[in-house]
Parts: structure tokens; sequence; C-alpha cells
């Protein structure tokens, strides 16, 4: 297989088209699903709905596992097809990676499915392991094993990507832009793609290996109960794990933006020494900002919590000031026309920078102690998933099958992308508006005057969702088309 | 304090968004004028500026209280799924240390006052006993309810509190 380098209308002629292609239907036929999931949850919570909280903390744990883990494939997906464009990457680590992940898909749904595993996606030691009579450790087991056989498929993806950018840009410094950026010469300069697959391998593989090593302490424990671990300890690989790998998620996802905005406004988006001081600062803060998700675990240094706050709140400058804004200038007054994949992709990155802010609000001490853990959570990060990671993934899609002649949105395409996007802007303005009555996630059942947002949140869900199914068809009559 | 933390930030999300729009949707108009990379420039150092401003303001009195010499302590244990504590009565603008501790997994002390708003919350960790110090200046029922995820149960973890006039 070989690189393709300078045109970048280059769709058909990618090599790893075909399977990139079958994964994006398979991550958005299991965001539909999980969408399915989270709309059940909500009625159920609405009261409209009955539904037995045994079922709904399993459903709750494969929404989450299923959210993160299409969001990681579709990201992963765009990242390795325009990282194709510029790299001679092997199929065959692709097919590996795919492989491995499918069979965690498998584990993971069997342990929740048929082991009754309900112990949500970011399980907190030691809850696998004590159920109150609610699954086995086998379960238990096997839900962890799929976590690390998806993660073994990422550090072999990641490894790949590293080896062949070290040997094109010497050395993962030369990817990172860090030897431009410290005043080397601007001779094979990487471009944005290759910076930001350099800034995510690094963060990711790190993140990975923080969460395989809570991994294996809770497989150790569930097999040998007198094994124990230091649960604060824990909590804190898990959470890092857990951030660093949704943020990849997104962080993957919007090279989409990077590689396909230029075809649409014919201004090539810039490797810049702003752009990869930028990515250098996701580097550090994404790994550095976790500490936000432990506000309320008073036995950690103070100094980590006021970390956490104040990286929490840097963690939003590159993204608003770099990202938005460059995405913002690269459009204004470029004549672009547009049509359901850009719409989409811009609508990605904008709920992406939007939805900072909820979170950022969330990550000062005072308030958290106020918003931690109530539905002011899942309300600022579904904005930046739904609207943010998930909006660029389906951007990708339809434009994988875009026809030459489809250069207008048609009526159709504007109905489901504003169905979408107010859906999606509904529902995820419930939550914050929940989160600020004091409604606690994760619950199965919610209280008489709790129950009037969920009821609105299902409505704007059943739109999401029908959404959502219209973009998943027009997709796959969009592969038979071009097959 | 949480209807106006949810107005200020929808305020900030909508002028984000309309600063935004406002450039996404000019297509077709007049290119970016040659002074964006200062203007950008300038967005960066304020919010640069903005966020030392923040934080020094929000994090130099500590915003996790630390109990007075006079403070009540209560201790509260959780587990699968219950609530423990040594008193149900606590003194109307008493200051009160809870030091909450669990018996097997995570569990979230959220405390609700009796127009069931959060007031207060502090995790409660097996092997680690965590301190929350607060001041009730309303009289009545409150609930403790569990704010983190711990098993099909979760949400049927409540317990009730009254806090008191003394002379009542």
């Amino acid at each position: 297989m070989s690189a393709t380098d300078s045109n970048p209308l280059m769709a058909p002629t990618n090599p790893h088209a075909g399977i990139i292609k079958s994964t994006m239907l398979l991550g958005g036929v299991v965001f539909l699903l999980m969408m399915i999931f989270g709309l059940i949850m909500r009625a159920a919570q609405g009261g409209l709905l009955e539904l037995d909280p045994t079922l709904f903390y399993l459903l709750l744990t494969a929404h989450g596992a299923g959210m993160v883990g299409s969001a990681a494939l579709s990201g992963a997906a765009i990242l390795w097809y325009f990282c194709a464009r510029h790299l001679d990457l092997r199929g065959g680590i692709y097919l590996a990676f795919l492989g491995l992940f499918l069979l965690g898909v498998v584990l993971i749904l069997g342990a929740i499915f048929v082991g009754q595993y309900g112990g949500a996606w970011t399980f907190l030691f030691p809850l696998p392991a004590i159920s109150g009579g609610a699954w086995e450790a086998g379960a238990a087991v096997t839900f962890i094993l799929g976590y690390l056989f998806i993660g073994v498929g990422f550090l072999l993806y990641y490894l790949e990507l590293g080896l062949k950018i070290s040997a094109k840009y010497r050395g993962l410094f030369g990817g990172l832009g860090w030897r431009y950026l410290f005043g080397g010469s601007d001779e094979n300069l990487p471009p944005p793609t290759i910076v930001a697959a350099s800034s995510v391998l690094v963060f990711n593989t790190i993140g990975i290996v923080f969460g395989a090593a809570v991994i294996a302490a809770n497989i150790v424990n569930l097999l040998f109960p007198d094994f124990v671990v230091n649960p604060l300890f824990a909590k804190n690989a898990t959470y890092f794990f857990g951030h660093v790998f949704i943020n990849a998620t997104i962080y993957m996802a919007v090279v989409a933006v990077y590689e396909l905005l230029p075809d649409y406004t014919g201004r090539p988006w810039k490797t810049t020494k702003l752009f990869i001081g930028a990515w250098a600062a996701v580097v550090i803060f994404v790994q550095a900002v976790y500490f936000h998700h432990l506000l309320q675990d008073v036995n950690m240094p103070a100094w980590t919590l006021a970390l956490g706050q104040i990286i929490s709140y840097a963690s939003g400058v590159p993204l608003i000031g770099v990202t938005v804004f460059s995405l913002a200038i690269y459009i204004k007054g470029s004549g672009l026309k547009w049509d359901l994949p850009i719409s989409l992709l811009v609508m990605g990155t904008v709920g992406w920078g939007i939805g900072s802010i909820p979170a950022i609000i969330d990550g000062m001490l005072a308030v958290n102690k106020l918003m931690h853990n109530t539905q002011w959570v899942p309300g600022h990060f579904h904005i930046y998933l739904l609207l943010g990671e998930v909006a660029m993934a389906f951007g990708f899609s339809v434009w994988l099958v875009k026809g030459k002649s489809q250069e207008v949105m048609s009526g159709l395409d504007k109905l489901v992308f504003r169905a979408y996007m107010l859906g999606g802007a509904g529902f995820v303005l419930i939550f914050l508006w929940s989160g600020a009555s004091s409604i606690p996630r994760r619950w199965a059942v919610h209280y008489e005057a709790w129950q009037l947002q969920s009821q609105l949140a299902s409505a704007f869900a059943l739109v999401v969702v029908l959404a959502t199914t219209a973009l998943v068809v027009r997709y796959a009559l969009g592969l038979l088309r071009k097959a | 304090m949480q209807t106006t933390i949810l107005l200020i930030t929808l305020v900030l999300m909508a002028a984000t968004l309309a600063l935004i729009l406002r450039a996404v949707l000019a297509t077709d108009g007049p290119p970016p004028s040659d002074t964006a990379p200062k203007t950008r420039i300038r967005l960066l150092w304020t919010l640069v500026v903005f966020g030392v401003v923040l934080s020094v303001a929000t994090l130099r009195e500590w915003p996790h209280t630390s109990a007075g010499s006079d403070s009540m302590v209560v201790n509260i244990t959780s587990g699968q799924w219950w609530w423990e504590t040594d008193t149900t009565e606590i003194p109307l603008g008493q200051q009160v240390e809870f030091h909450v501790t669990s018996d097997d997994v995570n569990h979230g002390l959220g405390i609700y006052d009796p127009d069931m708003r959060l007031v207060v919350q502090v995790q409660a960790m097996p092997t680690y006993t965590n301190k929350v110090v607060h001041t009730f200046d309303q009289p009545g029922t409150y609930q403790i309810l569990c704010m983190e995820f711990c098993g099909i149960a979760h949400h049927d973890m409540a317990y009730e509190f009254d806090v008191v006039e003394e002379n009542s």
C-alpha cells in the first residue's frame, strides 16, 4: 500500500477506504443502538415505561461502554484513514486492532447481558467484586477482560502510527512538531493530522497503560479476594484512564475537520507554531486535568484539587482560542457551500467547544460541591460527545459516500441535520437543567418531582434517535450505491 | 446557587456560540481581516488573564471549609445500600463536621435540604474517612442520597435526619 500525500480529494483511492467504511457503519449502528438504550433509560426515569432497576443498570453499563467504545472506534477509524494520506500504514495492523476490538465488545456484551454485570463503564474498585448478589465474579472478569483486549488493540494501533511517524518525521518529536516549535527548521514539517496523531498516541498510550494497571488489579482481586489495592489509588488510575481515553476519541475525530474543511474552503489547515503549541498543551493538560474528577475526595492532597480546577479551565484555552477560532477564520468569507458532511463536522467542532464551558464550570471546586454526580455531568459530556465527536463521526461517514453531484443539502438532509442538532441541544440542555435541580445521575428510579425533566428529555431523545436512524440509513444506502 | 450557576453557564454558552456563528455563517461575506491573528492573540491573553483572576478568586479561600473548634462531629457509615449515623438531629446554625466512610464500595454522601436542593456532598470510600463541614441554616427534614453509583439499589440509598431549632 502506498502513501497518498498530495491530493486531499482522494476518498475513493485511499487504500484503507473499504475497511474504514465498514468500521464507520458498525460504529454508526452501535451509536444508534446505544441512543435507543439512552432513550429507554430517560423514559424509565420519567415514569413513561416500567423498567426493572436491574435492567436499567445493565443498560446504563452497556450505554456507557458502548458509547465510549463507538466513539473510540469511529475516532480511530477517522485518524487511520487520514493518516494513510501521509503514512504508509499496514492494513493488517488495523485488522488486528479491529479484531481485538470486536473480541472485546463480544466479551463486554456477554458480561452484561448474559452475566448480568452492571457495574457501569467507569467501575470503581472494589465494586466489580462486591455486587450485592447482582453478578458473579466471572461476569466481572469477562467485562474487564473485554477492556483489556480493546486496550491491547489500541496499543498495537498506536505502535504502528508511532513507528511510521517516527520513520517519516525523524522521531516522535518530529511528528509532534516540537523540534520546529523549539527553534528547529520547518523542513519536513508534519501536517496537522500527523501532529494530532502523534499527540494522541502519546497521551492515550499512557492512559491505556494506567487503565491496564487498574484492570489487572481488579482481575486479581476478583480471583483472589485477599488481594486488595488502595481504593483511592485505584480511583485515580480509573479516572486518569477514563478521562484520557474519552478525550482521545474527540482529538482523533477532529482530524476529519483538518483534512476535509480545506476541500470546502480552499484554505489549507496549516501547521503553525501556535497550532503545535496548542497540541503540546493538550498533551500535558489532558493528562493533568483528571484530578477534577476527584474534587470530592478530600483525602487527595489539596494541590491536586487546585490543579484539577486550574487545568480544567486551561484545557479550554487551546480548544476555544485555537481550534474553534481557527475554524471560524478558515470558514469566514470562504464561499463554502454547506452540505451534510461539512455541516456535521462544523457542528461537531462547535459543539465540542461549547460543551467545554459547563465542564469547566463543574471543574471549579465551589461549584463541584453542588454539581458533582448530578445530571450536570452527563449534561456537559453529552454536549461534546453527542454534538461533538458523534456529529464529527457522522459527518465523516456521509462524506465517505458523498456523490459528486451532491454539492448542497437536500431538503431531507436539512431536516435530518436540524433534527439532530435541535433534538440534541434540547436533550443536553435538559440534563444541565436537571443538574441545577440537584437530580443525581445514574439513578434508575426518579422521584415524581424529577420526572418532568426526564419526560421532556425523552421527547428530545426520540428526535435524536430518529435523526440518527436517518443518518445511518443514508450512509448504508450510500455504501450500497458506491458498491 | 444552582440556578445562578445554570444561568451563568447558559449566558456564557450562548455568547460563545453567537460569536462563533457570526464568523462561521458569514461564508459569503468578506474574508477575515488582516487583524485576525492579533485578535486571536488578544483572545488567548484575555482567556489566560481571566483564568488567573478566576483561579485566585475562587481558590484563595479554600472551598472545602475547615471545622472550627466548636463544631459538632457526626459519623456516617455507608454500605450497600444503607446509611448509618450517630445522630438523627442536628441543631440549627450548628457547624457540623461529617466523618464519612464506607464498609464496602464507593458511595457518595449528598445532603439534600427540605426543598430537595443538594447543599453539600463528599465521597464515601472504604478504608478512608472523608470529612466535610456544613452549617445548616434552614430547619426541617434533610435527606442523604447516594451520589456515587454503587450497584443495583443505588437509587434506594436514602436516609433522613432533622435540623431542629435548639429551643424546640
